[in-house]
This record gives C-alpha cells, sequence and structure tokens, in this order.
C-alpha cells in the first residue's frame, strides 16, 4: 500500500486553491506535527552519545535488525504467497474454510505469540517434555534443542503473525489477473506462477512485504522478550537507561530514514516497469481442478501457516484459560472488552474518514504537494510506538498551552488526559493503513468515471456522493476493518496514553504478561483474538467478492 | 476493479456502523473526557501494575473517603507529565526504582512535601534530601543459587559471581533492566568503575545462556537445569513459594535465596517510592495518600501484596516475610544509584549483559 501511494508522488501542480486542498493540507499538518515534534527532539543535544553507542551496541543492533527484517520478510513471503496462491488457483477440499482460517493470525499480538511460543518449546513445555520420554534424556545437556529466545525464534513468531498482511493484497492481485495471462503461459507451457502470477503481483506483494517490515521495525515486545538486540531495543536502552531521550529519539529516526530508503530503493528498481490492467478481465479466472496428490499438497500449504499462527498459540492460551479459575477475573475482562471494542471502532472511524477525505483531495482536487503531503502524512508507520507516543504527547502539549492561552485558562486541555489523544495518536500511526487501503481503491476506479459524472450535470460533491463514494464503500470497510483489528491489539501507545482507569485488552494483558503472568493474561489475550473474528470474517467475505 | 458488496448489505452495514460510530463516539468523551480534580479524588501515575496497586488503593479509600484514579504504564509517564506541564491532572507518581524516580526529579516534576509524618516514618538515606520524593517499600537484588547443585556456602558476596568456578553456570535477565543498572551502579560505588566493568565482564563471560526473562525465569532455569546460579529480587521467591501456581512454587523449591556481602556493605537494595506532581490540582489529597503508604497498615501491605520489605523502621515486614530473618542492607544513599545508572549502563553495553 505504501509502495502503491508512494508512485502517487509526481503529477501536475494544482492550478487553484479550493476547500478540498486547504482541509486536507490542514488535516496532514496536523497528522504530521507529532513526527516533526520528534524529529524537532532529535535535533537537540546527545551529549556525544554516538560515540560510544557505534563503538558498542550499534552495529550489533543494525546487524540485528537487518537480518530480522530478511528474515521476517523472506518468511512471510513464502507463507503469504504460497497460500495465496493455491487458494486463488486451485480447487481442492477445505478451500472455503482456509481461505478465511487463513487471516486469523493477524488478530494475534506478535507479543501474545512469543509468550505462547516459549511456554511451548521450553525445557518445562510440552514438546521438550514429549521428546525427553521418547528418548530417556534426563538433563538439558543431554540433547540439543533450538532456543525459542532467538532471533531465528523471533523471525519464526513475527512471520506467522505477520505473513496475513500479505496473504491478504496478493490474493487480491491473483485473483485480478486475467484469466487470458494464465491461459498464455499454458499455450506456452511455461509456469503458471513464475512466469505471469508473480511477477504481475509483485507491487502487492511488495505493498505487503512494506507494512511487514514497518511492523517489524517497530516492535518492541516480542524483541524485548526474546532478547533480540535490534535497534528499537536500543531506542529504549538509550532512553531509560541513559536519561537520553534525544539520542533515542535518533536512533529511531534513524531506523524510520532506513525503512523508508528501502521502499524507495524497490520503487525505483520497478519504476520503469509498467503494471496495466485493462479493467474487468473478459473471463472469470477459473480454478484448476486437481487430483488427489494435488489436494493434499494445497492442504498442507495452508495447513503450516494456520498451525503455527493460530492453532499452536490459541492452544497454549485455552490450555492456561482452562487450566485456571477465571470466575473472578470474567466481569473485568467483559468491561474490558466493551471498551476495547468501542475505542477500536471509533478510531477505525475516524482514520477511514481522514483517508477518504484525503485520498478524493488528492485525486480530484489538490496538486502535487496536496499527493505528496498525504503520502508523508502515512509514514506514521514506521516509527516504534512509543517513540510515536512522546512526540505526538510533545504536540498535543504545544496545542493544548495554545488553547489554554487562548480560553484563560493554565488547565483546560483539548487533547492531553483524555481520549483526543489516543485517537490522535491512532491517527497518526495507522494512517497507513487506512489511506493504503483507500488509495488501491481509488486507482481501481476507471480515470474517467468522474469526469462522465460531471458532464452528465452533477457537481464535484454530488458526485463524489452518487458515484464514486459508493464504489469506495468496499475500500473504506476494509481500511476499516484492517485498522480495527490493528488498534484492538495496539500496546505501547495505548499504555502510555489512555486517561484514567481505562483499560483496552492488550493494555490489561500487558500488566500481567509483563511479570510472565500467562496463566492471567491468558483470558484478556484470547479475547482478543476473538473480538478478531468478526473483522477477519468481514474482511475475507470482501476479498472474495473483491474485483 | 473495486470491492462490489451487494450494495443493500453495504448500505445497511453502513448505517448501523454510523449510529454506532456516533454514538460510540459520543460515549467515549462522556467517560474519558478531562475531568475537573475534585477534592475528594486524586490521580495516580504509576510504573506498578495495577493489580499489585490495588489493595493500597482500596485500603486508603476505606480510610480516608478519597477515590483514587490510575494510569499504569512502564515507561514514558515523566514525557507525559512534561506535555502535561500545568494542566496535567496527576497528584501522585509511584515508581519502582531510584533511577525513575529520580528522572522525575531531574525533569522538576516532583513538588516538595513538607511532612512531619513522612519525615518519620521514612529514614533520611531512603528520602530526597529535599522532600520531593520517599521511598515506601525496599526489594533486595541477591543471588539464588540451586539446592541441589550448589553448596549452601559457596557463594558469599555478589562479587563470587566473577570467579572462574561459575563458568557456564549463571543465569541473568538482561544488563539494561533497571534492576540490574542499579545493581551495577551499587557496585560501581563500592569498588569503583574499573573493578566493576573488570567484574561485569567475568560474569558475563560465566553466563549459562544469553541473559533473557524476568527474575522468575531465572528461578525456572535453575529448576530445569540450565544453571546454578541466578541474580533476582528477593520477592520473587516468595511470589513463586506462596502464589497459586503449582509449577513455580517447584520453581521456588529449587533454589535458595543468598543475602549477598552480610560480612561487608551488605545486600544491594532498591525502593519502590513516589512523590507529589509539581502541578497536582489536590496537593492535600497527594500529601494523605503518600503518608497513608508510610503508615503501619500500608507498610505491612507491601509484606503482604508482594513480599518487599517496609522503609518504616518501627514496622515489621508483613506476610511471611518476618519469618525469612533480618539481613544487612547496603546503605548507600539511594540517590547515588541514580547518579551513577548511565555510567552502569555503560559499562552493561561494553561487556554485553
Amino acid at each position: 500500500m505504501v509502495a502503491t501511494f508512494l508512485s502517487y508522488w509526481s503529477g501536475r501542480p494544482a492550478r487553484h486553491i479550493d476547500g478540498w486542498s486547504v482541509t486536507a493540507v490542514v488535516i496532514c499538518l496536523f497528522i504530521l506535527g507529532p513526527i516533526l515534534a520528534l524529529w524537532m527532539m532529535a535535533f537537540g543535544d546527545s551529549q556525544g552519545l554516538w560515540g560510544h553507542l557505534v563503538s558498542t551496541v550499534l552495529p550489533r543492533y543494525v546487524l540485528n535488525t537487518v537480518l530480522l527484517m530478511v528474515g521476517v520478510g523472506v518468511l512471510t513471503t513464502l507463507f503469504g504467497v504460497s497460500t495465496a496462491w493455491v487458494i486463488t488457483r486451485y480447487s481442492f477440499v477445505g478451500k472455503r474454510i482456509f481461505e478465511w482460517l487463513l487471516l486469523l493470525p493477524a488478530a494475534i499480538p506478535a507479543y501474545i505469540i512469543a509468550y505462547t511460543y516459549t511456554d511451548f518449546l521450553e525445557y518445562a513445555g510440552p514438546v521438550q517434555s514429549l521428546l525427553r520420554d521418547m528418548f530417556g534424556w534426563q538433563r538439558p545437556m543431554d540433547y540439543w534443542f533450538p532456543d525459542i529466545r532467538s532471533l531465528g525464534g523471533a523471525v519464526l513468531v513475527m512471520s506467522t503473525v505477520l505473513y496475513p498482511y500479505i496473504y491478504m493484497v496478493t490474493r487480491i492481485a491473483f485473483r485480478l489477473t486475467p484469466a487470458s495471462l494464465f491461459e498464455i503461459a499454458l499455450v506456452h507451457d511455461r509456469s503458471q506462477f513464475w512466469s505471469v502470477g508473480l511477477p504481475l503481483a509483485r507491487p502487492a506483494i511488495t505493498a505487503g512485504l512494506a507494512l511487514v517490515l514497518m511492523e517489524v521495525v517497530s516492535d518492541f515486545g516480542t524483541v524485548e522478550y526474546f532478547a533480540v538486540e535490534t535497534i528499537t531495543l536500543g531506542i529504549f536502552n538509550v532512553w531509560l537507561g541513559m536519561n537520553n531521550i534525544v539520542a533515542a529519539a535518533q536512533i529511531s529516526l534513524f531506523g524510520f530514514v532506513f525503512i523508508l530508503s528501502l521502499l524507495a530503493l524497490e520503487l525505483y528498481a520497478r519504476s520503469r516497469q509498467r503494471f496495466a490492467g485493462n479493467g474487468k478481465s473478459a473471463t472469470e479466472l477459473q480454478p484448476l481442478q486437481i487430483g488427489a496428490k494435488g489436494q493434499i499438497g494445497c492442504q498442507a500449504v495452508c495447513a503450516l501457516p494456520l498451525l503455527l499462527g493460530f492453532v499452536i498459540p490459541v492452544g497454549v492460551l485455552l490450555k492456561f484459560v482452562l487450566g485456571n479459575p477465571i470466575a473472578n477475573q470474567l466481569d473485568q475482562v467483559i468491561d474490558t472488552v466493551g471498551a476495547t471494542m468501542l475505542m477500536a471502532g471509533v478510531a477505525a472511524s475516524l482514520i477511514v474518514f481522514v483517508s477518504t477525505l484525503l485520498v478524493l483531495a488528492a485525486t480530484y482536487r489538490g496538486g502535487i504537494m496536496v499527493r505528496r503531503l498525504t503520502v508523508a502524512a502515512s509514514s506514521g508507520y514506521a516509527i516504534p510506538g512509543t517513540m510515536l507516543a512522546i512526540g505526538v504527547l510533545v504536540f498535543a502539549g504545544v496545542v493544548d498551552r495554545t488553547y489554554a492561552g487562548m480560553v484563560g485558562d493554565p488547565r483546560a486541555t483539548l487533547l492531553l488526559g483524555g481520549v483526543g489523544i489516543l485517537l490522535t495518536a491512532y491517527l497518526v500511526r495507522f494512517q497507513a493503513v487506512g489511506y493504503g487501503a483507500l488509495m488501491s481503491g481509488i486507482r481501481r476506479l476507471p480515470d474517467n468515471m468522474m469526469n462522465a459524472s460531471r458532464v452528465l450535470g452533477n457537481g464535484f460533491g454530488s458526485s463524489l456522493k452518487r458515484v464514486i463514494l459508493p464504489l469506495l464503500r468496499g475500500s473504506m470497510l476494509a481500511g476499516g476493518l484492517l485498522c480495527f483489528v490493528d488498534i484492538m491489539k495496539e500496546l505501547p501507545i495505548t499504555l502510555l496514553l489512555r486517561p484514567f482507569d481505562f483499560e483496552t485488552l492488550a493494555t490489561y494483558t500487558y500488566q500481567f504478561a509483563k511479570d510472565e503472568m500467562l496463566e492471567v493474561a491468558a483470558l484478556p489475550a484470547l479475547m482478543i483474538v476473538v473480538a478478531g473474528l468478526v473483522p477477519v470474517i468481514l474482511m475475507n467475505n470482501m476479498l472474495r467478492r473483491a474485483g | 476493479m473495486y470491492f462490489a458488496l451487494p450494495k443493500a448489505a453495504a448500505r445497511v452495514a453502513l448505517n448501523r456502523c454510523r449510529t454506532v460510530i456516533l454514538a460510540g463516539f459520543a460515549a467515549l468523551f462522556v467517560v474519558g473526557g478531562p475531568v475537573a480534580a475534585s477534592a475528594a479524588e486524586i490521580n495516580i501515575y504509576s510504573h506498578r501494575q495495577q493489580f499489585l496497586l490495588q489493595p493500597f488503593l482500596d485500603a486508603f479509600t476505606a480510610e480516608t473517603g478519597i477515590r483514587t484514579r490510575v494510569v499504569y504504564a512502564a515507561k514514558g509517564l515523566a514525557q507525559r507529565l512534561l506535555a502535561e506541564g500545568e494542566a496535567s491532572p496527576a497528584d501522585v507518581i509511584l515508581t519502582v526504582d531510584i533511577s525513575r524516580l529520580s528522572e522525575y526529579a531531574d525533569l522538576d516534576l516532583l513538588a516538595p512535601v513538607n511532612s512531619p509524618v513522612l519525615e518519620a516514618n521514612v529514614p533520611a538515606h531512603l528520602r530526597a534530601s529535599d522532600n520531593r520524593w520517599f521511598a515506601f517499600s525496599t526489594r533486595a537484588r541477591l543471588v539464588a543459587t540451586s539446592v541441589d547443585r550448589v553448596a549452601e556456602d559457596a557463594i558469599a558476596d555478589i562479587e563470587d559471581l566473577g570467579k572462574p568456578e561459575w563458568k557456564g553456570r549463571i543465569c541473568s535477565r538482561k544488563g539494561s533492566h533497571v534492576y540490574n543498572r542499579s545493581l551495577m551502579a551499587s557496585i560501581i560505588a563500592a569498588n569503583g568503575a574499573e573493578a566493576a566493568e573488570a567484574w561485569a565482564s567475568d560474569m558475563v563471560a560465566n553466563f549459562a545462556r544469553k541473559p533473557q526473562g524476568n527474575d522468575r525465569a531465572q528461578a525456572k532455569a535453575i529448576f530445569q537445569g540450565q544453571c546454578d546460579v541466578a541474580i533476582m529480587n528477593h520477592y520473587y521467591y516468595g511470589n513463586m513459594l506462596y502464589g497459586d501456581q503449582a509449577e513455580q512454587k517447584d520453581w521456588a523449591n529449587a533454589i535458595r535465596l543468598v543475602f549477598t556481602n552480610q560480612d561487608g556493605r551488605g545486600t544491594h537494595v532498591n525502593i519502590s517510592g513516589g512523590g507529589m506532581a509539581r502541578h497536582s490540582p489536590n496537593p492535600d489529597g497527594a500529601r494523605r495518600f503518600l503518608e497513608f503508604l508510610t503508615t503501619p497498615v500500608a507498610q505491612q501491605l507491601y509484606g503482604e501484596v508482594n513480599f518487599e520489605y517496609p522503609v518504616n523502621p518501627n514496622v515489621a515486614p508483613g506476610g511471611v516475610l518476618s519469618s525469612w530473618g533480618d539481613f544487612r542492607r547496603d546503605d548507600l544513599a539511594i540517590e547515588r544509584l541514580a547518579e551513577l545508572a548511565p555510567d552502569a549502563q555503560m559499562i552493561i553495553d561494553r561487556v554485553g549483559w
């Protein structure tokens, strides 16, 4: 998605200024405020800490981060593309179920899956106990077993919950590839996958991969638990260990620039390729019928990521929930479910509303500057949550002090202390998700749709209302659902910015999970998954109809 | 090509959503909006998890009738206070480590509290010289050894962990965790930076595995035979032994606690503490809460809830703690730990703890 709209960078300058452009610019500046605040902070004095960092830990941080990105990138692409391919291209028993089951891991926060895997694979866990029983080993020294708390472990658990980002977009791309192209490959006896499917899906795969990699760079929970020293972990050591928030801001922007450069590189690499489609394919793509062996193969391809990303972690959570008294916890968990869904629903709607407005303004009204601003306003996704939250705090402080000065009451606040600041932070962080969905939606509309409506005598507003918006409904819902799931499991921002006595399932889970009290954390963690089911199923229905 | 939901279904869904969303916005602003401070209420920013704090809040409200509201977060609360400035609703700040407390003091986010009660109940080396923060409980950071594989008197001092005989036998959580950073700071204070770094480097060479997990996980590793010696905070032992997880009782039974440096400076202790927010809207309520935390009822609660030692010299440790016996504490002025924390972190980075 990011990649799709980064290619939106160039265009013609606007000829005139109108209300849409002005609104879009104001909103973009609001969203960019917190990111800008972080940049300002980074220009402070870091007290010569870089020398120490470069000579001690920074090379390790960077190396680990790169290895983690490569590992997760490869594995999520493998999982995401292979599943998307067999689901769109073949017909096999269980396909209809796998189709939506494969989305489920998206509802599980990566840090939760890290806890469950540790429980599953550690010395006292079921896997090693079984191995010891089978082979008669007595002590850890008797055999070798890979350590889950390692770089490899982090690659595995992050990949199993992040591949749905790639699966989702790639599935649409495969589906929208004209059937005739696959037929040409068949006629020439070339591989349908390697010579047609994969090359044409590359922009979609990159878009999904971009989201995955941004999640990887900004993840804190998993790498902390697995003690993998990435740049993000380094940020916190510098900030909390050396009381140096300036250097922390600098490191996080270093990561931010790093990831955006990667994206730019990919865009440049394919800048001279064209991926034009001519709209609806003439013939519906028919899945291929295959024999029993092939069917088993397809089922295995789908079952593996599902087993790793859903069955095992949910199984571990269920074991804890069923093995512990939960009655005294139940009331609070149910209250928390309500608060979480309310918050996620409201924030997701806000993001969709803003994204729609920006996309419409950028497409039909504003010139190149408006477009660039709307793209820049989606970059909050690549900054670690806590650092972004601090940027939001600084920004909100400025806004609120201005407001307090205006009303003449030093205690007056607009954003701070209420839900306003939380909604602002969600908007800054997840704007990329909503904007990406809307942008890919609007780019699928024929260019002359708006012009046709105008020629028929409708004004701009009325054309939007009667033609464009109804056609964007699907994309709005898709973006909204993705944001909903993301916000529901969001932890660091919610933890720091929430109002008094406000818990979401993620923060409620965290206070126990932090002390590795998985037995108490299991029920709320499971509720995150359960609450994520409905949006995931809705999302699948839309994917199925896409095109 | 676009997402073509059947139109009717989409319209119904969107209409429903619209109503729910509008209601949602309204509800959120009613429950979550900035609320004016009331005299019968105090607002707490806490680094201590809510479920550990709740018994204290309940007891305080029962005694005074003052209600409490809490935001718990592990990091960033100082930045939140800073951004809120004069408009901050926070009355009280609670933390679990001296480094964090002094961060608040350094950023000038705490107000001095002049209270005879606090001065009487908290010994001088456990509060700020300018009365801007106070300790409420102490926790010892000590060594746990395997009951089966390590002799009872094999380790006496924390410095022993650097000896070559422990090669491949020590487990620890990451060095950059605030507990280890403060421990490192105490060793710098006692032995000087150079000796401290040499010790840390030797100890890291003795590790059985890459530093990971929390203190509880180290006890588990001893139980599982991955290592024989670990560094941990004393209260984890109580939590495991008397908690409701049968499995963790086994971990606790596999270890014994060694109160280190008993013939010298004493065991390194850290504190949980707090202070009044600089712009507290309800300073009177804040002071009463801080005082309450040093009264016998609350001081006992620290032992009962989380096996922590009281700071009030006139109160015996609560719960089973009193049966553990007393020990010599390192009485280094607790502020030194915070001052030395950046140096400690640098050493930790260099030795790769």
